[in-house]
């Protein structure tokens, strides 16, 4: 009935980042420590985390690296420039 | 078989200037992928299919090749390494997570026997004050100890994180992909670098040496974890002979692949042998650095220190 449609929609859009207990279902977040440690591995500058993207954003050089079911892609041919636009939510699952 | 007898014939008849490639050093276009001649690129893009290839039954053939003594080379590493709580350390191309998950036992049995000391000095405590003291340890029962997993193969660190899951170990261990030669991490930052049974598929092994000196506090410690070279002849042609006709073999059997297996016997053979590698070691900076050899040279362990 429409009490269950209406219950369905506000799961789907209930958006991104926060809280991975669903697993696959939402793009998982990054390991806070991490950031302690990660730069950018060309210019080995620091980062800056996007939560909306789920991305980890070099600013001077205007590329961003994605983060896959919770592991950042720390390689120059995974990244992607900023300038263009970010990648739809939920496209980037395996 | 007969055939990779010839090319193992063919081998010994390589030019000289082979050598150069063989040592993972800035060379030209060619460079070697077990005994093929192959380009820089074309190195990089075969390895990485084979680790995609093997990933999930890489574990299961690192059993069967070396009858589990594998788990004993892993366990002598981390004895070597021997960290207290509160070390940091960065595994590259540690896919899998074995270095990763004994580290973190290694330190959490170290803090337990540091906990219980402490406990024991303190006989006279109330009960309120015990009871405090297990509460502010009980999170931090691995004394703030780190580890953090470098691989380059997406799949390779698919298959550990799972197995982290499964095993339980999620607190003080985290997963990064990345580029041995070009490491997404700040200099100075960690207490111990490894790479166990990696550097061999690196394909410049003087820029990864490098990054791992970038990386590492003053005063860290490289540890490298590697097939090497058995000097006693006899030895020697009978690790041959297990190695270039059982390994594929099994390859085939166990993970339905032996040209991965068969490219896994011929890199251990291109690569460089511990005086060549203890000098490429000390070429990227390291100082006293020094190597054991395990089952006669079959694996060696190499350490070097930032000073």
């Amino acid at each position: 009935g429409p009490a269950l449609g209406r219950s369905c929609h506000r799961q789907q859009s209930s958006g991104s980042g926060s809280g991975s207990a669903s697993g696959s279902a939402r793009p998982q977040p990054l390991e806070p420590s991490l950031l302690r440690f990660l730069v950018c591995p060309l210019s080995k500058r620091p980062l800056r985390y996007e939560e909306s993207t789920n991305e980890l954003i070099n600013e001077e050089l205007g590329i961003a690296y994605p983060i896959i079911d919770g592991i950042p892609n720390m390689v120059p041919e995974a990244a992607r420039m900023t300038h263009k636009k970010p990648p739809a939510e939920g496209s980037e699952q395996p | 078989v007969r055939l990779w007898r010839c090319r193992c014939r063919a081998l010994l008849s390589r030019p000289a200037g082979a050598v150069r490639a063989r040592r993972g050093l800035a060379a030209g276009p060619e460079m070697h992928f077990g005994f093929q001649s192959v380009t820089e690129e074309e190195r990089r893009e075969k390895i990485y299919q084979v680790f995609e290839n093997v990933a999930k039954k890489y574990d299961v053939m690192n059993d069967s090749m070396t009858l589990g003594i594998h788990r004993v080379w892993k366990d002598i590493l981390m004895h070597k390494m021997n960290p207290c709580p509160g070390t940091l350390l960065l595994d590259v191309a540690g896919g899998t997570g074995d270095i990763a998950f004994r580290f973190i036992n290694y330190v959490r049995s170290v803090r337990q026997r540091q906990l219980q000391r402490k406990l024991k000095h303190h006989q006279d405590l109330s009960w309120q004050e015990i009871f405090e003291s297990y509460q502010k340890d009980k999170f931090n029962s691995l004394g703030d100890s780190q580890v953090v997993v470098c691989d380059i193969n997406r799949e390779m660190l698919k298959v550990g994180k799972q197995k982290a899951q499964h095993l339980g170990y999620s607190e003080g261990l985290s997963w990064v992909l990345g580029n041995a030669e070009e490491l997404p991490f700040d200099d100075d930052k960690f207490d111990v670098y490894t790479i166990a049974f990696g550097i061999r598929n690196v394909t410049r092994i003087d820029l990864a040496l490098q990054e791992a000196y970038r990386v590492l506090k003053p005063g860290g410690r490289f540890l490298c974890l590697e097939f090497s070279h058995v000097s006693n002849p006899l030895l020697s042609r009978l690790y041959d002979l297990y190695s270039f006709q059982v390994i594929p073999v099994l390859g085939e059997v166990i993970a339905g692949d032996w040209r991965s297996y068969q490219y896994l016997v011929e890199s251990i053979r291109q690569f460089p042998p511990q005086e060549e590698l203890k000098a490429m070691i000390e070429d990227a900076g390291f100082f006293k650095v020094d190597y054991e050899n395990l089952n006669f040279g079959i694996v060696a362990i190499h350490s070097g220190f930032k000073l």
